[in-house]
């Protein structure tokens, strides 16, 4: 009997096919939800309707400020507190860092509904909770979203050459000086790979606004899960997550996360995207 | 080419032998077994009584669950035949058999089946009534009210729909996430002065109870946009003094003792109360309302293709009143089935008191214990039994108004109908504005502060050299050009 062996081309056969049901076919499904409305009848037919009606809605612009609103600051206090851990870390000479790394990032791997449940007792014994809804909704993204910032900081931070800081130190820079110059333009990838990890899902995680808000706020992933559930209105809920995915892309194109990978150094392996 | 060949042959091969096997696999499901396909709610039903139905009929029940009856909906217009027995909501009912999704029943199902032979004359009135009797049998039944705390809400104030209003009890009260009941509440306070002059009118029998009925579900249920704008007002006015809205995480508030006020479905309020008294040795009461309230049910269609021998032999099944006993300790909600059994059993058993004589003669003085009447709900027409019994004025305040309510109270009740597109149109615009917040000032400072001060450091980063002038570190010094 002759040995089976596959050529490459056999081999992408399953990716291939994976893409098309799972990428292409749920993409296409809800572009075409969205530019379309359902007639008495029962047909489709092409609209704009949804996509005029989300820009002239007061509520759903206010829904979309909150979102925007509530995904910045979260971005910024993930920030503030990611770079000085993973700066230590990164820097620090002990040997066992991934030790304390590991600290940092263990939380994620408890279930993230358990976590999220037992902040709001948390919460609720220090008195934040039902007083300070976006207070809260931010810790609670905050808390969740930590890692994902500290990760590709460490990674872009511990692959930074040290003989530059030290160059730099020849040089006569002070050590702001060096930080401003050398060590935070050369973190840049690590720094906006992290804020499209944290940004973008702070946008829809509705379960956190939801449980430590007390559903007082409604970010744009509540208000798609109200049109596909409550409201039985799909062609709405796939426009806002369209417009969701528009604002993403932008989101990364403006972090320069499609930047081919052409310069090896300059994306220094921190680019998860 | 040949490779290709092998591959394909391979592949086939692959899939002629995976289909033969899901083919055996049906084959050996039909061969044996019926089987029955029943959507339900999620949690809504003792497991034990499937697998007791299971081995009793010799048949498999397939058991999937749904959260709204929206989703519920949707997946039966798209999995089309895929179900025999569903469980919706009464309005969710409504609009399924004006919509022709039902199979009717067989009439000797209708006339002899054991649901038939136990259903709560309330609830087979309420059918007919309504002219659901073809299509639907019912499952679990409630009203909805105020789930409170009574060492700290007045059991007076909850008497009234606009006690969320009241300053002593702020940011200390919830709201049902759910469009249809919080739309309910809205309109309850908002046309209060008219709920008021029609119980007035009833009281001085200016009207009959058949005027006061009609009436009374023509203003609960109506949809025009003036109404809608009103609720909208209220909603947002009064989303300023809850705590928040909940659809389940309100029952455990409660007995967590977060929050002292919690607008729920009777079924949630009994959950919480003994949930309450057994873990944390507190008491909660439920209070329904004066002037108005919702009685809600849920019940078992057949979507059109259905099994529907099957379907009735299992509604039959759970029909049984110690069937239905089971269901009602598992999922904590009310039954429609009624009967001696249950009466006797639950009822009675479970509420009576157990002082007798002088004691129960005391306890009848100090208010502590007082009569009450569940007739309505179990007394079939010729039955003799006296379906009154004395019960605690603590139960009737608190698991036993939320099981079985009185009949004073069942009668202020209105079932909620289902609106037509353009009113539910309205109502979700409504429940949107009502959901959605303008992004409050400090967030906005907030934000700016943040981007000056990013601003800031980017300026100082690129020109602050030029600005400041550093000195160089001890031993440099700096070449001008």
């Amino acid at each position: 009997m002759k040995k089976l062996y596959f050529s490459r081309k056999q081999l992408c056969i399953p990716y291939s096919v994976f893409l098309v049901l799972f990428v292409f076919i749920p993409m296409l499904l809800i572009l075409v939800y969205a530019f379309t409305q359902e007639a008495a009848d029962g047909s489709l037919y092409f609209s704009f309707d949804n996509f005029l009606n989300f820009f002239t809605n007061s509520s759903k612009l206010q829904t979309l400020g909150v979102s925007v609103t509530v995904s910045f600051i979260t971005t910024f206090f993930c920030l503030i507190i990611a770079y000085p851990v993973a700066y230590i870390l990164a820097r620090s000479g002990w040997k066992h860092t991934y030790v304390l790394l590991m600290l940092f990032i263990m939380p994620m791997w408890l279930n993230f509904v358990l976590r999220i449940t037992a902040l709001r007792e948390l919460l609720n014994i220090i008195g934040f909770l039902g007083k300070y809804d976006y207070v809260n909704t931010v810790i609670g993204m905050v808390y969740d979203f930590l890692p994902f910032m500290i990760l590709p900081l460490y990674n872009s931070l511990q692959k930074l050459d040290q003989s530059l800081l030290e160059a730099a130190n020849d040089l006569g820079a002070g050590d702001v000086h060096t930080f401003l110059h050398v060590t935070l333009p050369l973190s840049m990838p690590g720094i906006l790979s992290g804020i499209t990890m944290v940004f973008m899902p702070s946008m829809t995680n509705y379960v956190v606004s939801e449980t430590l808000g007390n559903s007082n706020i409604t970010i744009l992933g509540k208000m798609i899960e109200e049109y596909f559930s409550t409201y039985d209105d799909m062609h709405m809920g796939s426009m806002i997550a369209i417009i969701l995915l528009v604002i993403i892309f932008l989101t990364m194109l403006l972090s320069g996360g499609f930047k081919e990978n052409a310069d090896e150094t300059s994306s220094r392996g921190a680019n998860l995207w | 080419m040949n490779k290709l060949k092998r591959f394909f042959t391979l592949l086939c091969a692959a899939a002629m032998g995976f289909t033969c096997l899901l083919s055996f696999a049906a084959c050996a499901d039909q061969s044996d077994k019926q089987v029955l396909r029943v959507y339900n709610w999620e949690d809504y039903i003792d497991p034990d009584i499937i697998t007791a139905f299971e081995e009793e009929y010799d048949c498999t029940v397939e058991y999937s669950t749904f959260g709204t009856n929206e989703n519920m909906y949707n997946e039966l217009k798209i999995n089309q035949g895929g179900y025999d027995l569903v469980c919706p909501s009464d309005y969710m009912i409504m609009k399924m058999i004006a919509e022709d999704m039902c199979e009717p029943f067989s009439q000797e199902f209708r006339t002899n089946g054991v649901y038939s032979q136990y259903v709560s004359p309330y609830i087979r009135n309420l059918f007919e009534e309504n002219g659901w009797t073809d299509y639907a049998v019912g499952y679990m039944w409630g009203t909805m009210g105020f789930m409170y705390n009574p060492e700290n809400v007045d059991a007076e104030d909850v008497k009234d729909w606009k006690v969320l209003e009241n300053e002593k009890y702020h940011k200390k009260s919830t709201l049902k996430n759910s469009v249809r009941d919080t739309y309910f509440y809205a309109l309850a306070c908002v046309y209060q002065d008219e709920l008021q002059a029609l119980a007035s009118q009833l009281e001085d029998a200016s009207i009959t109870k058949a005027e006061y009925t009609a009436e009374l579900k023509e203003i609960m249920n109506r949809t025009d946009q003036d109404s809608v704008d009103k609720a909208r007002e209220y909603l947002r006015e009064i989303k300023k003094s809850v705590y928040g809205f909940e659809v389940d995480s309100g029952k455990n508030d409660m007995v967590t003792g977060k929050i002292d006020l919690n607008f729920c479905w009777s079924g949630d309020a009994a959950y919480g109360i003994w949930e309450a008294d057994d873990e944390n040795g507190f008491t909660l009461a439920y209070s329904v309302p004066e002037l108005v309230s919702n009685v809600w049910f849920d019940g078992w269609v057949i979507p059109k293709g259905g099994n529907r021998s099957l379907a009735e032999k299992f509604l039959n099944f759970i029909s049984l009143p110690e069937n239905a006993m089971l269901n009602m300790d598992y999922i904590g909600y009310t039954s429609v089935i009624a009967g001696e059994e249950i009466y006797s059993d639950y009822v009675e058993g479970g509420y009576a008191v157990e002082e007798e004589g002088e004691e129960l003669q005391a306890l009848l003085d100090a208010g502590e214990a007082m009569e009450y009447d569940v007739s309505y709900f179990f007394k079939e027409e010729g039955d003799s039994t006296e379906y009154t019994f004395y019960a605690y004025t603590e139960d009737m305040q608190g698991m036993l108004l939320a099981q079985y309510p009185t009949e004073e109270i069942v009668q202020r009740c209105v079932i909620m109908q289902y609106f037509d597109e353009a009113g539910n149109n309205r109502i979700n615009m409504m429940w949107e504005d009502v959901k959605g917040a303008a992004v409050p000032l400090g967030a906005v400072i907030f934000i700016g502060v943040i981007v000056l001060a990013l601003l800031g450091v980017f300026l100082i980063s690129n020109y602050g050299y030029e600005w400041f002038k550093p000195r160089p570190k001890k031993g440099y010094y700096k070449v001008e050009k």
